[in-house]
């Protein structure tokens, strides 16, 4: 685990609660983008963007109790550890730290949350 | 969405000859390989002599034949102009409607540029829907089946377990069958799968005119209000579709016990009520249009009535539609799309076989309305032509009844009547193209006339490769 400096990537209003956007692997240095996604209750994750079952956006999913949803194929994960909660996709996918500085979200790659 | 009359998706192309007969927007070449269907499986009827508008007799069959009705669908739903949905119910990307045009299956959408946009409904791996939802907000179409999904453009984007096809496979040649054609009129969309066809407004004709009546009261067009109302009639779809193109002449009758009802005094409307004059259009594509005519016409719901600036209405529309089709009357677009501008009812009439049809009808009401205009307007519609709506009922008992017993060998023989009217047909000078009488047949000859015409008709997917 690398400890990285933080990315100011968005401003908070930038997402709509329950939906999410996708941090490129350009700004992040990841190996995958990142999506960033926000929660009903406001409150904002982020978890590698590519589904571990098949190529899709995680940021394209919806996003509610604590989950994210694949938009292709429904499956699930938690927002917090990244754990896989629902068929297809058997492999959890990758959580980072993220962080509210006023109304900016900032990004922390490959820090566990 | 503003209304408008021009296409609002693009002409879906059809490359070379790898298309076969299948409808194909852009994504979807459809790739036949070997198969060719063999052409007993759609062998056609001559009906000729199953349709006398000049004489203004019919022949039973038309209802109930099964055969007529596999022709139906190839020959007169799929090459026309069909009613798919409302523009308000499209507002994001994503929004969807699903809807049938005959008997197949259709996705109507918002795409990513805000088009609309209209696919099968039918997964090209094992052909289940990939929208199970009557309508709704979505990213994807995804199969629930094996998990082929397609994005709102139709193209197939993913296909679990890619790697177990061949090297030949690509996804491009996979995507939805796309409608090739969708237009609108005034806010209410049509799709053909004829991959030329005239344009929807030339489809129309004068029906146009009449048309706008409902339509188009003020600039900023019509909304549909509540939800859509399904349910389904013992019936073939051509006894509601005629009725609504030509029949003014049940209303008396048919309605009685709901006129009784609704007339402020209980002991029956008016005679001026009863006994009306007016006029019915008669398009030579087959639509159809009547309504009294009448200075002092007004909507029935009371706060509609009051709500309605009659004078800006005759500015706008001219005194022959303010008097005319404003107000009550009924109408059909060919082959299966119905309103009635009083209560702002508009519907379709879904085939299931020549025995069954669904119904389902939206309420539309003019953008300007306010909230309790439009409320009134919507309780007025469901009182009178919802579901369980007191004239409603009466409609759906008759056509009920009309196909109950058109089975018999003898019933099914004797010819049905449609000579009211016959040699009234003209030119009045007031209301465009061909009118006759309120009380005439007309109509109903012309949509049987179009019907036989499209018939008799090879439609393009019949043409040989």
């Amino acid at each position: 685990m690398t400890i990285s400096t933080g990315i100011r990537v968005a401003a908070l209003d930038d997402v709509a609660e329950g939906e999410g956007i996708a941090i490129s692997k350009a700004i992040t240095g990841t190996a995958d983008n990142i999506a960033i996604l926000r929660d009903e209750d406001g409150s904002v994750w982020a978890l590698d963007d590519t589904c571990t079952h098949e190529t899709a956006s995680l940021a394209d999913g919806w996003v509610e109790d604590g989950h994210v949803e694949c938009p292709l194929h429904s499956s699930k994960f938690c927002l917090k550890s990244g754990e896989v909660q629902g068929l297809p996709a058997t492999k959890n996918t990758c959580p980072h730290r993220v962080e509210l500085r006023d109304s900016d979200i900032w990004l922390f790659p490959n820090e566990t949350p | 969405m503003t209304s408008t009359k021009e296409p609002i998706a693009g002409r879906g192309t059809c490359p070379g000859e790898a298309c076969g007969n299948v409808p194909s927007g852009r994504a979807t070449p459809a790739p036949g390989g070997a198969l060719r269907r063999p052409a007993e499986l759609q062998r056609n009827i001559d009906v000729s002599g199953l349709v006398d508008e000049k004489g203004g007799l019919l022949d039973r069959a038309v209802f109930t034949d099964e055969q007529l009705y596999r022709q139906e669908l190839r020959r007169v739903f799929a090459p026309s102009w069909l009613f798919l949905a409302h523009a308000d119910q499209f507002h994001k990307p994503g929004d969807f409607f699903t809807t049938h045009m005959g008997e197949d299956p259709v996705i109507v959408t918002m795409t990513k540029n805000r088009e609309i946009k209209a696919y099968l409904n039918s997964c090209r791996h094992r052909g289940a829907r990939v929208c199970r939802a009557d309508f709704g907000q979505t990213r994807n179409f995804t199969c629930t089946y094996h998990g082929w999904a397609y994005d709102l453009d139709g193209a197939l984007v993913s296909v679990p377990n890619e790697g177990g096809y061949p090297e030949s496979f690509r996804r491009d040649d996979w995507g939805l069958v796309e409608v090739p054609h969708v237009e609108s009129y005034h806010g209410l969309i049509f799709g053909t799968w004829n991959p030329d066809p005239v344009s929807l407004r030339e489809s129309l004709g004068d029906m146009a005119w009449y048309l706008d009546a409902m339509l188009d009261h003020d600039p900023e067009g019509t909304v549909a209000f509540g939800g859509v109302h399904k349910w389904v009639l013992e019936g073939n779809w051509k006894l509601a579709a005629e009725q609504f193109a030509t029949d003014w002449y049940h209303v008396n009758m048919s309605h009685a016990s709901a006129l009784m009802v609704l007339s402020p005094t209980g002991r029956g409307p008016k005679d001026e009520i009863i006994h009306r004059e007016g006029r019915q259009y008669v398009d030579p594509n087959g639509h159809g249009a009547g309504f009294p005519v009448h200075p002092k016409n007004r909507f029935d719901a009371d706060t509609v009535h009051e709500w309605m600036d009659y004078a800006a209405l005759r500015s706008r529309l001219g005194d022959a539609r303010v008097e005319g089709p404003l107000t009550t009357g009924h109408a059909t677009v060919f082959p299966n799309f119905s309103y009635l501008p009083v209560n702002g009812s508009i519907r379709v009439w879904h085939p299931k076989g020549p025995n069954r049809m669904e119904v389902w009808a939206w309420t539309i009401v003019d953008r300007s309305m306010p909230e309790e205009v439009r409320e009134a307007q919507r309780l007025y519609n469901l009182r009178t032509f919802g579901p369980s709506g007191i004239f409603e009922q009466d409609d759906g008992e008759n056509w009920s009844e009309c196909q109950a017993i058109a089975h018999g060998f003898i019933t099914n023989g004797v010819a049905l009547n449609y000579q009211m009217g016959l040699g009234s047909e003209r030119e009045d000078g007031r209301y465009p193209g061909t009118t006759s009488e309120l009380y005439s047949d007309a109509a109903g000859r012309s949509f049987y006339a179009r019907w036989r015409t499209l018939m008799n008709t090879p439609a393009w997917h019949e043409e040989q490769p």
